[in-house]
C-alpha cells in the first residue's frame, strides 16, 4: 500500500492559488472553508517564499490523538480522514493540527462551530465511493478514481506533489540534485518525522 | 479503527440531506444556485418571456454512473494558452481534469484557470438583453434590442457619419470572432475600431515590427527552457502568466540558468531570480543602455551577428557611450557594479532572452523602451536560436489573435496597414469591389487614416468637434468583451460616456462601461457567452494557434460573437431600410461564410483567413489541422513544440499550434514557426530571416542581411521581398501551376507575396529555401520613428523634476485625428510632484484579469482578493502613520479637486521607498461612490473596490497612444 | 487503480525528465527544515502573509500543537485522573477508617436555620450546573476511552454533541451563581485566625480537639474561595473557549484551554470532597442545604461561634407574634 504524502518545493511555488481554487472547484468548499492555502513569508524581502499548505495527513496525527469523540480515521493509503456524523465541532483538532488544516464553517452566535472540514487528500469520506452523499460532506474521492489530488495535479509549476511517498521524495531528490540548491520540503519533518535525505 | 464504511450508506444520506442549503456546513452547490442564481436575478423583470426560454445555469456532483463527455477548450484568462479539458454530463460541465497532454501547461493551471469551470455556471452573468429606461435596467428580447441598437447607429451614421461609431472589439474573441469584428467595421466604413492591445502590448507590436519585422514573440515559453540565462524586465509572470513559470524555473533549474528580475517592485517572480534588480519606474532606457555601455566597453556584443543582421548599431554605440554607471546609477538608481554583472551574464552566459511586460510597454516611451530591449538582444545576437529572443508575454487569452485579425486603428487584418494595396487585398478576399467598400466610409482619406485609438476614446466625444479630425465628435460607442477600467483617467471616461447618444456593452458581464457613468437611457446590455460556450481558434503569445471546442451549449439568452454580429448587421439592413439608406450590410459581410440558423460557422471563418491573411502566415492553419494537433497533443515534444516520430501522418513534424507564419496553403504542409528569423533551420521547416520590410537601402547602406541567410537556401545572401517582377528577374515565373498563374492573372497579373491569393509566390521561394519576405538586417535605428534610436525621456509626471530638462518629453502633437500633449504636461511636474511626492505604478493580481469584472464575479477567486489596496513601503507607511491593513485615501494629480479614492494599505518591502503599486483589476467603487445598486439585479461582481485608473494621469507613447499606467504620482493619506 | 497512480507520477516525473547533469551536493541543511527547527526551538510558529482575510491562516506552522497535544493527552489526563480517582480513593480511606462523622451527642431534635431560601436555591443551581459542566468536561477528556467503547461511536457522539451543548450554555447561569454566592457569602468567608488553628488541627478531623469556628470554618471558606476564585479562572477562560478567536490567538486559545482544564479537574477533586461530606460523610450536614435547617448540636458541633451568634441574635429580637419555641409540642 501507499503511503500519501504532499511535498511542496517552496523554490517553484510563486503563489498563484491554483491549488486553492482547484481544491474549492473539485470539492465546491464554500466561502470561509480554506481546505488549502498558500502563505508568504518574508513578504516583499529576499529570501520571500511561498508556501502551499493544506493537512499534511501526518504520521500518528495530533488531530486524530486529541479528538475527543475519535472520528478520525487512516485510510490503507494512510490518508487521514475524519467522520463529519462524529464530530461535534470542539475545535481540538485545530489547536492541536501544526499546519492550520482543520476548517469550521460558522453556524451559531457562538460555540457552535460546525462539523470540522478539512483535506480528504481527495479521498472523501466514509461512505461508499463517488457517491452524492460522499461528496455532499466531503467534495469527491479522486483517489478511488486513481486520480491525485487535484491541488498538485495542477500545480502550475509542479511545486506541490502529492502521492506516494517515497515516490515524491525521489521527485524531489532528484529535482534538487539538479539544480544544486533547494529550501527543503516545508512541513515534512513536522508531518512525518522525517526529512527528504539528498 | 474506523475504515470506509459502505454499510452506511443509507443512513448518511439522510443526515446528508439535512446538510443541503446550508452553504457553509454542506457542499451543496445546487442549492446555492437556486438561491443565488436565477431566483435572485430579477424575478420581476422576467415579464412576459417564458421561463422556458431561459437555459438555466446547473453544477453539481458527477454522477459516476452516467458516461462522462470529455471536450477540450482553451483557458480564457492570459496568454499561456492552457488547454482546459471540461468533463460534462447531461448537458452541464460537471468536473474538469488536468490537460496532461498539452505541451504548454501539462496538466497545470493558476488559480484562474482552475477555476474556469465557474464562468459557464455564471451566477452574475447577464441573462438577457436589457436596455436603462429613465436609469433603471430593464429586460426585453434580443430581436428588440437589435432593432433599437441597429435604428440608433443609423441614425448616429446619418448625422455625423461612420466615424461617429466607436466599436470597441476583444482580445477575449476568438480569431474568428476577432476577424469577424474587425471586417464589421470595415463595412461600416471606419477605421474606429480597437481592442485591448492598444493597452497591453501595442507599443510591443510597434517597436518590435519596426526592428526585425513582426509583431509578436519570437519564441515560445517552451523554449525559455533552452535559456542559459533570463531577464525578466518589467513583467511579473509569477502572477501574470504563472504557468510560464514552470518553464521558467525548470529551465533555471536544470540549465542552471540565470534568472534576473529587473523591476521597480520586488515580485513574487523577483523571489526565484539569482539576481534581482530595483529600478526607478520610468528609466527602462538607461538601463539597457547602461547594460549595453558595459557590453560595449568590454567587446562582449556578438559582432558577427551585427555584422550580419543589424543595421545602424554604431549610432546605438553613441548613444550607450553617454550612460556611463555614474549617470545611470544618478537616473536609475542602479549601482554601476551589479548592472555590469547583470549585462556580463546577459551577454556572455548564452542563450540568453529578454523577457518583458507591460512594464516596459504601458509608457509614455514604450515603443522607444521596446526598441532598446530588442536592440540589447541584436547586439549579443540573442535573436533567431534556441533559448533566445524576445519572449514577450502577453496579456489576455487572444490579444495576440486579436491584434494579428486588425482590431486596430491602423490596419487590416495580418498587419496589412490602411492604404489602398490593403484594402485592394481584402477586397479580393471578401470579393467584394474595392470601389464599394470605399463607398462605405466618409471619404476615401479617412479609409487610409488610422483611427482613434480606446485610450482616447472619451477625449473624441468631449474635446471640440474642430480638434477631432473627422466629420464629428464619436457619438456611439459599442463595446464587445471589453472592461471600463482599464484606461487611464477614469474621470474624464465618466464625462465621454455621459455625453454619448449611444453605449451597447455586449459581455457576459455587465463591465465597468455599465455603471460608470450617470447614464439613463440609451445603453444596452447585450449577453454574450464565454469561449467556453463558443467554438474557434485563438492564439497564445508563442503564436500557436488552438481550437477549442464549445464545452456547452451558451448558458441562459446568451449569443456568441458570431451570432452577435450576424444579428446586428441583419438588423442594420432593415434600419437602413427604413431610413432609405442605400447602405447593406449581412450580405457582403457574410458571403462566402457559411452561416447555420443564425450563426457563422468558425471553421468557415477560419477558411476565409487561410485565404486572406499571407503576409502573416496565417494561411496554413486550417481548422482539420487544428483540431488534429488538439487530438493529438501528446505527440508534441515538450522542449522543441515538434510532433515526434511517433506523431500519426497528418501532424508529423508540425509544431506545436502551427504556430505563425505557416505559409502556404493548408495542403503544403507548412509545420509552422516556433522560432521567429532562425536561420538554423529550412524555411520548409520553420526557418527563417529578418523581414525586408523597409526598403533595401537607405544612405547608400544596404539594409539586407550581409551573408546570412536560412538553411538551404538558394541565395545565398541578403534580398528584398518577393513580388511578381522579382520572380520574374530570377526566371522563377515559370515554376507557376495553371491555377496559381490564373488566379495571379484574375488579380491583373501582379502581386506581391503577400497579395498572392494563389500563394504561388510563397510556395515556389519556398521550393528554393527562400523567405518569401525577404532576408534583411534587423534595424537598430528606425528612422521613421519619433526617437530613432530611443533616448531617455523622464515620465510625463516625475518626481526627478531636475531630470526634466535634461530628458525632457517629446513635445506637444498630433495623432490618431486628436491632440497630443506632452511636455506641456510634463512640465506641470515642477508644481504638481511637491503635492504628490510618491510614484503610482500599476499591475496584476493572479487571482484577476484585466479589468475584473468576470474575475471578480467568480466566487473562488473574489475570495482570495476581498479588497483593492495599495502597497506602501514601510517608511512611507510610517511618516503617514498608516498601519497595515488599515483604510487610505489616495488621490492623483488630476483628480478632481477634493475627491480621493479609498482603498487598504498593504505596508510592504515590495515597493521600495517613494512607491506605491495598486492592482488594476478592481471597479464600482468610484472616487468613494458604491456603484454596486447600479449594476442591473444580480449581476454585481462579487468583489468591488476602486480603480488605479480613478487616479492614474495623461501620458501617452506618440506611436500607438498606448496609456502611462507605470509612472504617475499620487499622494497617501491615512482615511 | 494503483497503476494509474504510478503513470501520473510519472507525468510528474517528467518535470525532472532532461539530460544528467553532474551531481554536485546541494547546501545542507535546507531552509525550509532549518527554520522549522529553529521555530520549534522557539517554540515559536512560522508566520507569513496571507490574502484571505483569516488571520489564523497567515500562521504556516504552529509547534506550539505539539505542546498543547502532549499536554490534553499526558498532563491533563494524569493530572485529571489522579486529582479525580486520587480524591475518590482519598475518601473511600477516610470513609473506611473513620466512618461517618457522627453528631456528637447525637441529634437534638431543634434545629436552626442555616440557609435561606435564597442560598440553597443558588446553591443548587450552581451545583447542578456545575455537575453537567464537570461530567461533560470530563467527559471531552476521557470519555473517548471510557464510554465510547461501552455505547459505541453513534450515541457517543450524540452524548458529546449534547454535552457540548450544555457545557456552552450551562455556563452562563453557572457563573451568574458563582456572582451570587460571592454576595451572599462573601462576609461571612474572609479568613480570619481561626481558620489558621482550624486547618492545624486538620479540621477536626484527624485527632479529636474542638474547634470553634463561626458560621464558616476554615474548610468551608476554603470551598467558597476555590468555588470562586477557581470558578471565576474557569469562568473567564471558558468564555475565551465559548468565542473562538475572538479575543485571542492561536496561543491565548491554547492556554485557555489549559488553565481551564487543568484548573476544572482540580475543581472536580475538591468538590468531590465537599460533597462526600456535605452528604453521606456526615450526619446532619445535608440538612444545611437540604431543608436548610440544621440540628442544633450539629451547628453547635461545627459551627459554634455562628450558633452563639444566632442564638444571641435571637434573643435580642422580639420573637414574632404566635411563635413556638421549638419543641414545645
Amino acid at each position: 500500500m501507499a503511503r500519501m504524502k504532499f511535498l511542496l518545493d517552496a523554490e517553484r511555488c510563486i503563489e498563484c492559488n491554483a491549488c486553492v481554487t482547484a481544491c474549492k472547484n473539485e470539492h465546491e468548499v464554500p466561502w470561509g472553508i480554506n481546505r488549502r492555502r498558500v502563505v508568504t513569508i518574508n513578504d516583499g524581502k529576499p529570501g520571500e517564499r511561498s508556501i502551499s499548505m493544506a493537512c499534511m495527513h501526518c504520521t500518528d496525527a495530533p488531530c486524530a490523538a486529541v479528538c475527543p469523540v475519535s472520528c478520525f480515521y487512516t485510510t490503507a493509503d494512510a490518508v487521514v480522514l475524519h467522520d463529519k456524523d462524529l464530530c461535534i465541532g470542539c475545535g481540538y483538532c485545530f489547536y492541536a493540527c501544526p499546519f492550520g488544516a482543520p476548517q469550521y464553517p460558522r453556524l451559531g452566535n457562538f460555540g457552535s462551530r460546525g462539523k470540522m472540514d478539512k483535506c480528504t487528500f481527495c479521498a472523501g469520506g466514509p461512505q461508499a465511493d463517488n457517491t452524492q452523499a460522499e461528496y455532499i460532506q466531503y467534495g469527491s474521492n479522486r483517489l478511488a478514481e486513481g486520480k491525485l489530488p487535484l491541488c498538485a495535479e495542477m500545480c502550475s509549476t509542479k511545486a506541490l506533489l502529492a502521492g506516494d511517498g517515497q515516490i515524491i521524495a525521489s521527485i524531489y531528490r532528484e529535482r534538487v540534485q539538479r539544480r544544486g540548491y533547494g529550501t527543503g520540503a516545508w512541513g515534512w519533518r513536522t508531518a512525518y518525522r522525517e526529512t527528504v535525505a539528498i | 479503527m474506523l475504515i470506509k464504511r459502505t454499510d452506511g450508506k443509507a443512513a448518511k444520506q439522510r443526515l446528508a440531506s439535512a446538510y443541503q442549503g446550508l452553504s457553509a456546513g454542506g457542499l451543496d452547490r445546487r442549492a446555492f444556485l437556486r438561491q443565488a442564481g436565477l431566483g435572485g436575478a430579477g424575478l420581476a423583470a422576467l415579464g412576459a418571456i417564458p421561463l422556458s426560454t431561459m437555459r438555466p445555469a446547473e453544477a453539481g456532483p458527477m454522477d459516476h454512473s452516467k458516461p462522462v463527455q470529455r471536450v477540450k477548450n482553451i483557458c480564457t484568462h492570459c496568454s499561456v494558452g492552457c488547454t482546459v479539458i471540461a468533463e460534462v454530463q447531461n448537458g452541464v460541465w460537471v468536473g474538469q481534469e488536468p490537460a496532461w497532454e498539452s505541451p504548454i501547461n501539462r496538466g497545470t493551471h493558476c488559480a484562474k484557470g482552475a477555476s474556469v469551470r465557474e464562468l459557464v455556471h455564471g451566477d452574475r452573468r447577464i441573462k438577457y438583453p436589457m436596455k436603462l429606461v429613465n436609469g433603471q435596467w430593464q429586460r426585453m428580447s434580443w430581436d428588440n434590442a437589435m432593432t433599437e441598437i441597429a435604428d440608433k447607429l443609423m441614425e448616429t451614421r446619418q448625422k455625423s457619419g461612420p466615424d461617429a461609431t466607436f466599436w470597441l472589439g476583444s482580445a477575449k474573441f476568438s480569431n474568428e470572432g476577432a476577424y469577424l469584428y474587425r471586417k464589421f467595421a470595415a463595412f461600416w466604413g471606419t477605421n474606429n475600431v480597437d481592442h485591448q492591445a492598444r493597452i497591453c502590448h501595442s507599443t510591443t507590436v510597434a517597436g518590435v515590427a519596426n526592428t526585425w519585422g513582426y509583431g509578436a514573440q519570437t519564441n515560445s515559453y517552451n523554449d525559455i527552457r533552452n535559456s542559459k540565462t533570463m531577464i525578466i524586465m518589467g513583467g511579473n509572470p509569477a502572477e501574470a502568466h504563472p504557468v510560464s513559470l514552470q518553464h521558467v524555473l525548470s529551465g533555471k533549474e536544470q540549465n542552471r540558468a540565470n534568472l534576473i528580475v529587473i523591476d521597480p517592485r520586488f515580485t513574487r517572480t523577483a523571489a526565484h531570480a539569482n539576481e534581482y534588480v530595483r529600478i526607478r519606474p520610468g528609466t527602462d532606457i538607461p538601463i539597457i543602455w547602461g547594460m549595453l555601455h558595459h557590453i560595449f566597453a568590454n567587446g562582449w556584443e556578438d559582432k558577427e551577428f551585427i555584422r550580419q543582421r543589424v543595421h545602424g548599431m554604431d549610432e546605438i554605440r553613441a548613444e550607450c557611450a553617454k550612460w556611463n554607471p555614474a549617470e545611470v546609477e544618478r537616473v536609475t538608481g542602479v549601482p554601476g557594479a551589479q548592472l555590469r554583472k547583470v549585462a556580463e551574464m546577459f551577454a556572455t552566459q548564452k542563450p540568453a532572452t529578454l523577457i518583458w511586460c507591460m512594464g516596459a510597454t504601458q509608457k509614455t516611451v514604450g515603443t522607444a523602451n521596446v526598441r532598446a530591449f530588442s536592440i540589447l538582444l541584436l547586439a549579443t545576437g540573442n535573436v533567431g536560436a534556441d533559448g533566445t529572443g524576445a519572449n514577450i508575454f502577453r496579456g489576455h487569452c487572444n490579444v495576440q489573435g486579436a491584434t494579428d485579425f486588425g482590431l486596430d486603428v491602423t490596419t487590416l487584418p495580418a498587419y496589412y496597414g490602411l492604404d489602398a494595396n490593403a484594402w485592394r487585398h481584402w477586397s479580393r478576399v471578401w470579393d467584394v469591389s474595392y470601389e464599394s467598400m470605399v463607398a462605405r466610409f466618409d471619404t476615401p482619406a479617412l479609409m487610409g487614416t488610422p483611427g482613434i485609438p480606446t485610450t482616447r476614446y472619451f477625449d473624441a466625444v468631449t474635446l471640440p468637434k474642430d480638434q477631432v479630425q473627422q466629420r464629428d465628435n464619436l457619438k456611439a460607442m459599442v463595446v464587445f468583451g471589453h472592461g471600463g477600467n482599464t484606461v487611464t483617467r477614469m474621470p474624464e471616461a465618466v464625462k465621454g460616456l455621459e455625453a454619448l447618444d449611444l453605449l451597447v456593452v455586449a459581455d457576459p458581464h455587465p463591465t465597468t462601461f455599465a455603471v460608470l457613468a450617470n447614464r439613463k437611457e440609451n445603453t444596452y446590455l447585450l449577453p454574450i457567452c464565454t469561449q467556453f460556450e463558443c467554438t474557434g481558434s485563438r492564439t497564445a503569445s508563442n503564436r500557436s494557434v488552438q481550437w477549442g471546442e464549445q464545452v456547452v451549449k451558451p448558458i441562459f439568452e446568451s449569443k456568441n460573437d458570431y451570432e452577435a454580429m450576424y444579428r446586428l448587421a441583419g438588423a442594420l439592413d432593415k434600419a437602413a431600410e427604413k431610413r432609405n439608406m442605400p447602405i447593406r450590410f449581412q450580405a457582403d459581410l457574410f458571403k462566402g461564410i457559411e452561416v447555420k440558423g443564425q450563426e457563422p460557422v468558425a471553421e468557415s471563418i477560419l477558411r476565409e483567413i487561410n485565404r486572406g491573411a499571407i503576409s502573416t502566415g496565417y494561411t496554413g492553419q486550417s481548422p482539420e489541422r487544428l483540431k488534429a494537433h488538439m487530438a493529438n497533443q501528446d505527440k508534441f515534444d515538450l522542449v522543441t513544440l515538434r510532433a515526434k516520430a511517433d506523431a500519426p501522418a497528418e501532424i508529423k513534424g508540425d509544431f506545436y499550434g502551427l504556430p505563425w507564419p505557416c505559409w502556404g496553403t493548408p495542403e503544403m504542409r507548412h509545420p509552422g514557426t516556433h522560432i521567429l528569423y532562425n536561420t538554423n533551420l529550412h524555411v520548409k521547416e520553420g526557418g527563417g530571416t529578418f523581414r525586408a520590410r523597409f526598403g533595401v537601402e537607405r544612405n547608400g547602406v544596404t539594409l539586407l542581411a550581409e551573408g546570412s541567410y536560412s538553411k538551404g537556401s538558394e541565395i545565398t545572401d541578403g534580398y528584398p521581398e518577393f513580388t511578381t517582377a522579382v520572380m520574374q528577374r530570377l526566371g522563377w515565373d515559370a515554376e507557376y501551376t495553371e491555377a496559381e498563374r490564373a488566379s495571379l492573372a484574375r488579380q491583373g497579373g501582379t502581386a506581391s507575396w503577400a497579395t498572392d491569393l494563389s500563394m504561388g509566390i510563397i510556395r515556389i521561394t519556398m521550393e528554393h529555401g527562400v523567405m518569401a519576405y525577404g532576408n534583411a538586417k534587423a534595424r537598430a535605428v528606425a528612422w521613421n520613428l519619433p526617437d530613432p534610436v530611443p533616448v531617455h525621456r523622464e515620465p510625463i509626471y516625475t518626481p526627478r523634476t531636475d531630470l526634466i530638462a535634461q530628458y525632457p518629453t517629446l513635445p506637444d502633437r498630433r495623432g490618431f485625428r486628436l491632440p497630443h500633449l506632452g511636455q506641456t504636461v510634463q512640465n506641470r511636474s515642477h508644481q504638481v510632484a511637491p503635492n504628490f511626492p510618491i510614484i503610482l505604478s500599476s499591475g496584476r493580481l493572479v487571482e484577476y484579469e484585466g479589468g475584473g469584472e468576470e474575475t471578480r464575479s467568480n466566487k473562488w477567486l473574489a475570495e482570495l482578493q476581498q479588497d483593492m489596496f495599495v502597497e506602501i513601503n514601510p517608511r512611507d507607511a510610517a511618516a503617514r502613520n498608516i498601519r497595515d491593513g488599515a483604510w487610505v485615501l489616495v488621490s492623483g494629480p488630476e483628480m478632481p479637486a477634493g475627491k480621493a479614492t479609498r482603498m487598504k494599505a498593504l505596508v510592504t518591502e515590495r515597493v521600495g521607498p517613494g512607491v506605491a503599486w495598486m492592482p488594476f483589476h478592481f471597479a464600482g467603487w468610484f472616487m468613494q461612490e458604491d456603484q454596486r445598486s447600479k449594476y442591473p439585479q444580480g449581476t454585481d461582481p462579487i468583489v468591488l473596490g476602486e480603480s488605479v485608473n480613478a487616479v492614474t494621469t495623461y501620458g501617452y507613447d506618440p506611436v500607438t497612444f498606448m496609456q502611462e499606467t507605470k509612472v504617475t504620482l499620487c499622494q497617501i493619506r491615512a482615511a | 487503480m494503483k497503476l494509474r497512480i504510478l503513470a501520473l507520477l510519472a507525468a510528474l516525473l517528467m518535470g525532472a525528465a532532461a539530460p544528467a547533469i553532474a551531481q554536485t551536493a546541494p547546501r545542507a541543511p535546507s531552509v525550509a527544515e532549518e527554520m522549522e527547527v529553529q521555530a520549534l526551538l522557539r517554540g515559536g510558529s512560522i508566520q507569513g502573509r496571507i490574502t484571505i482575510p483569516d488571520e489564523k491562516a497567515a500562521t504556516l506552522i504552529q509547534p506550539e500543537g505539539r505542546e498543547w497535544r502532549e499536554f490534553h493527552n499526558i498532563t491533563l489526563a494524569w493530572v485529571g485522573g489522579i486529582a479525580v480517582l486520587g480524591m475518590l480513593a482519598i475518601l473511600l480511606v477516610f470513609r473506611m477508617t473513620k466512618g461517618r462523622i457522627p453528631i456528637e451527642g447525637g441529634p437534638s431534635g431543634r434545629t436552626i436555620q442555616r440557609f435561606n431560601t435564597l442560598e440553597r436555591a443558588n446553591h443548587w443551581m450552581v451545583a447542578s450546573c456545575f455537575i453537567i459542566l464537570a461530567l461533560s468536561g470530563l467527559n471531552l477528556t476521557f470519555g473517548r476511552h471510557i464510554l465510547l467503547p461501552i455505547v459505541g461511536p453513534e450515541a457517543f457522539t450524540a452524548i458529546s454533541q449534547w454535552g457540548k451543548y450544555a457545557h456552552n450554555f450551562l455556563a452562563f447561569p453557572f457563573t451568574l451563581g458563582l456572582v451570587v454566592m460571592l454576595l451572599i457569602w462573601l462576609k461571612d468567608n474572609i479568613p480570619n485566625g481561626r481558620d489558621i488553628a482550624w486547618f492545624k488541627a486538620g479540621g477536626g478531623l484527624i485527632g479529636n480537639e474542638h474547634l470553634e469556628a463561626g458560621r464558616f470554618n476554615g474548610g468551608q471558606k476554603m470551598v467558597f474561595w476555590i468555588t470562586v476564585l477557581g470558578g471565576a479562572v474557569v469562568a473567564v477562560s471558558g468564555y475565551l473557549l465559548v468565542f473562538p478567536f475572538f479575543f485571542t490567538g492561536m496561543e491565548g486559545m491554547q492556554l485557555s484551554h489549559i488553565i481551564h482544564s487543568l484548573l476544572s479537574v482540580l475543581m472536580i477533586a475538591a468538590m468531590l470532597a465537599h460533597i462526600y461530606i456535605g452528604s453521606v460523610g456526615m450526619d446532619g450536614a445535608f440538612d444545611a442545604m437540604g431543608t436548610g435547617q440544621v440540628d442544633l448540636n450539629w451547628a453547635k458541633q461545627h459551627h459554634g461561634l455562628w450558633v452563639q451568634e444566632e442564638l444571641a441574635k435571637g434573643r435580642a429580637a422580639a420573637p414574632p407574634p404566635g411563635a413556638k419555641a421549638s419543641g414545645a409540642d
